[in-house]
């Protein structure tokens, strides 16, 4: 019963959530200056007729919402227009119709192309994140077994020094070591290769991962060593942990049968939120590898102004985050029934 | 123990993978790869804006007219042209025997069909421009296109060179403007095999073209966002040419014994402009305008002075870092015989620019160091703007601030946002200076345009100049079809707007390009104009043996 009501509560806020989303969305992009249609074009050759044409195609012709013409520069206008014939509105009933609208610049529906990005971004950022929570879940429960000992404050240095390294930094740095040891610095896969041997394809991407791969796993890992020592250094100063020892147990024994699955659950938290962000890519290390995700579309979209593809990622991310801490969420209270009652 | 079985798994994958790598590489076709920053918008001709498609249309379709690296056209896809006595109608007779990479006969009808799409298609940015005087077009029985005009123009190749000739038998049952066209089928020397946007263009050579096959099998387009990258992916050889580079990394490819940098007026030309509001209040758009301007700029003399005390050189070398070279109108050294090459600079001196200004009755009253107007009412203070998205603009404004602060002039620099900029520039000329830029066509009559009376209210003008002489000499030229005769015109029209100081033109800015000489060669390199990844280059490029 208890449970039933926690479940519906948890996602009636995510529901209630993308909907806010997808408000401030649509003004957030209506608030910024700038005219799409002067972005796309500035040039003498563009006549203001063909200009014209371009709004109405865009629909930008029509005002944001009942009495507002646009936001930035705020000019009213009339409050008895129909509300569906508003850009809100028709954002809105295409939204709910799956229609995300045709992107700006590359005149392509704003679906495919995040269609084409997210799975490039999953791939190489899930590989990353998979990476990194290992390793440093790994060197987490190596440094905090090894507590108070060189070993312990080496992690902990590396640890921190790899978590504030500067992500564009880094990428570059990995960029100029890696094309000179082999490593292809830019795209997903060798142009020209998608007739080869499907083997051959898959060796091609894993190589061209690498190093975005790498730079992601030392930038990330740290948050994960550093929580997963904090945690287990708590667990393992619990009483029972005590007995354990008195019992005359290994001390691999007590970590792997009584400390890890205890310290286990911020982890779990943190894999679950970050795990969101997977969608979200890592704009800069899109960027510098020239990988072609997610990050980098709304590097290209911020540039051009390409307020649908904008409005689609940001869309995309929001959701995606949304519904991985409802999974957070609910997993939790499934690991932790105590936290169904608060 | 489980987890380390699965690492053992992981690392025999990886091995196998790898050397599933290295197992591939006989007998592979002549693939001459390029690196460069951009990629096409859309591959739809009409709907296209940016350069980087540009440069894959002329290698995947044919025009009329081909543009050629000293600014000339040539006739391509027709074998000859005849034009009537009043420069009204033009036959082009089609080449016989072409096919489209489908294996369809390119016929006039194909070309019609293109022209009347272009002209009709609403959706379209800029090909309304292109197709603006054409009254009447058909196909002949003897695969002749006839064109007929509206009224005579000296520049039809101009017009031509962007109108690409789609297969009808393709287009005819698409949307011209949402159609993506991926498959991209032309009849060009190249023909598309694979696009993925912002990836890579793949194409290959098109071993029936008329003007004979390109010597590479395959060129591959490949897009790497940060240009560290592009110049790391030369100097391994991850790529064979790029097509763009920061100066800064011209030093270090230079020693590479292995890569040549090229550097020359760009293929399509563009000019950087210090703006100078010279609005009058007769001029002022009685609409859009709120013409701000400070009135000392509506004199020559300060105009001249500011000319005077500019250092061009040392702004190319310190904002290009020397790849540059001194501007000195709206029309720039890459529009080959357009270009006024007689006009000679204002030299750089400081003490006559104090004298000008001083003859001039613009002194120091006050002694603070910034010199009034001669009423007194006002100090020497413009407002200077630019486009907050330029990289070179900030250095540039520092720079002019420096050089006329000799002169007793003063500056209040601020980036705008693009757009707005674009609100307080033109037609509203709400601003003192504005440096901003041009990107051109091959022919200079759109430059030309933009210092024309008619275009103060359009937001063309950006400087709201206006002398009837000007004007009369540009209508002169827009209807001259003797083509020494229109370049006498046109140079005329630079001397006007030179003496008269309308703009300052920091400098016309140079293509760097690099590429692997160990690898291909036969690049067009002695020409005004530098373009590697052009289509006249890259028909003739081969690999080094």
């Amino acid at each position: 019963m208890n449970r039933y009501r926690y479940l519906l509560k948890k996602t009636g806020w995510a529901l209630l959530t993308i909907l806010f989303v997808l408000v401030l969305n649509f003004f957030l992009f209506r608030i910024l200056p700038g005219d799409p249609a002067r972005a796309l074009t500035r040039d003498p050759r563009m006549k203001a007729e063909a200009r014209e044409i371009l709004r109405v195609r865009f629909g930008l012709d029509k005002p944001v919402i009942n009495c507002f013409e646009t936001l930035t520069p705020l000019k009213l206008g009339d409050c008895r227009v129909n509300p569906f014939e508003t850009q809100f509105f028709i954002y809105i009933k295409n939204l709910l119709q799956g229609e995300l609208g045709i992107s700006y610049k590359t005149n392509r529906p704003v679906a495919d192309i995040l269609a084409e990005r997210l799975w490039n971004t999953v791939l190489l950022i899930g590989a990353g994140q998979i990476l990194s929570i290992v390793v440093g879940v790994a060197f987490g429960v190596f440094a905090a077994w090894k507590a108070r000992t060189a070993i312990d404050y080496g992690a902990l240095i590396t640890g921190l020094v790899a978590w504030s390294l500067p992500t564009f930094w880094l990428g570059i740095i990995l960029l100029f070591w890696g094309s000179t040891h082999g490593f292809p610095i830019g795209g997903k896969a060798t142009p020209g290769s998608s007739t080869y041997p499907l083997l051959y394809q898959i060796g091609d991407v894993a190589n061209h991962m690498i190093l975005p791969t790498l730079t992601y796993i030392i930038v990330y890992m740290g948050e994960y060593m550093l929580v997963m020592r904090s945690s287990l250094l708590d667990v393992l100063a619990e009483d029972y942990i005590l007995t354990a020892k008195a019992k005359g147990l290994s001390a691999f024994q007590i970590l792997k049968d009584h400390a890890i699955k205890n310290a286990m659950l911020p982890i779990v938290t943190l894999i679950a939120i970050n795990l969101g962000f997977t969608v979200a890519g890592a704009v800069q290390i899109e960027a510098v590898f020239s990988w072609p995700g997610l990050g980098g579309a709304i590097f290209e979209a911020v540039e051009s102004r390409d307020y649908p593809l904008l409005q689609g990622t940001f869309l995309l991310i929001a959701v995606s985050v949304i519904l991985a801490n409802l999974i957070a969420d609910l997993t939790y209270s499934y690991l932790d029934p105590r936290v169904q009652t608060e | 123990m489980k987890i380390k079985t699965a690492f053992v798994v992981l690392l025999t994958v990886l091995a196998l993978v790898l050397s599933a790598c290295g197992a591939i590489g006989q007998a592979q076709p002549v693939v001459m790869r390029i690196g460069w920053a951009g990629s096409p918008d859309t591959l739809n001709p009409g709907a296209a804006v940016l350069t980087e498609a540009y440069t894959i249309f002329t290698l995947v379709y044919d025009t009329m007219y081909q543009l050629q690296l000293d600014g000339t056209f040539k006739l391509s896809l027709a074998e000859s042209v005849s034009v009537s006595d009043d420069g009204l109608v033009y036959t082009y007779k089609i080449r016989d025997g072409v096919k489209f990479h489908d294996g369809q006969p390119l016929t006039a009808e194909d070309v019609v069909f293109s022209y009347l799409l272009y002209q009709n298609t609403e959706g379209y940015p800029w090909m309304g421009d292109y197709t603006y005087y054409f009254e009447n077009i058909e196909a002949t029985p003897n695969n002749e296109v006839v064109i007929t005009l509206s009224e005579p123009i000296p520049n039809i190749d101009a017009q031509l060179v962007f109108l690409y000739v789609l297969p009808k038998h393709i287009w005819e049952n698409e949307d011209p403007v949402e159609f993506e066209n991926v498959a991209a089928i032309g009849s060009g020397p190249f023909k598309m095999v694979e696009y993925k946007p912002n990836e890579f263009v793949h194409l290959a050579k098109n071993a029936d073209y008329f003007g004979g096959a390109p010597k590479v099998d395959e060129v591959i387009f490949q897009t790497f966002e940060s240009q560290d990258a592009l110049v790391q992916a030369i100097k391994t050889g991850q790529v064979d040419m790029i097509t763009e580079m920061p100066t800064t990394a011209v030093e270090t490819l230079k020693q590479d014994p292995n890569i040549q940098v090229v550097t020359g007026a760009p293929f399509a030309p563009s000019v950087t402009d210090v703006i100078f509001n010279q609005v009058t209040p007769e001029n002022c758009p009685p609409d859009d305008g709120l013409c701000t301007g400070h009135p000392a700029l509506l004199d020559r003399n300060v105009r001249l002075a500011l000319a005077h005390a500019t250092d061009k050189q040392k702004i190319i070398d310190v904002v290009l870092l020397g790849y540059g070279t001194p501007g000195v109108t709206l029309i720039p050294d890459g529009l080959g015989i357009w270009f006024n090459s007689s006009l000679k600079d204002y030299e750089y001196d400081v003490a006559k620019a104090n004298q000008i200004l001083e003859d001039a009755g613009y002194k120091d009253v006050n002694g603070d160091g910034i010199r009034e107007t001669p009423d007194g009412s006002r100090s020497l203070t413009f407002r200077i703007n630019w486009p907050s998205d330029s990289i070179d603009s900030p250095r540039l404004a520092e720079l002019l601030s420096e050089m006329w602060g000799q002169v007793g002039v003063k500056l209040e620099a601020q980036a705008l946002d693009p757009d707005t900029l674009t609100s307080v520039c033109c037609p509203a000329f709400d601003f003192d200076i504005i440096i901003w830029g041009w990107g051109s066509d091959p022919d200079p009559n759109l430059l030309l345009s933009v210092m024309t009376t008619d275009e103060i209210p359009t937001g063309s003008s950006e400087t709201g100049y206006s002398n009837p002489a000007y004007d009369e000499l540009y209508r002169q030229q827009a209807s001259e079809l003797n083509l020494e005769k229109r370049r006498a015109l046109v140079w005329k029209m630079q001397e006007i707007v030179f003496n008269d100081v309308v703009y300052i033109i920091p400098y016309y800015e140079q293509n760097v390009q690099a590429f692997r000489k160990d690898r291909f060669t036969g690049f067009i390199l002695d020409q005004p104009k530098v373009e590697l990844s052009d289509v006249t280059s890259l028909i003739r490029v081969e690999p080094v043996r």
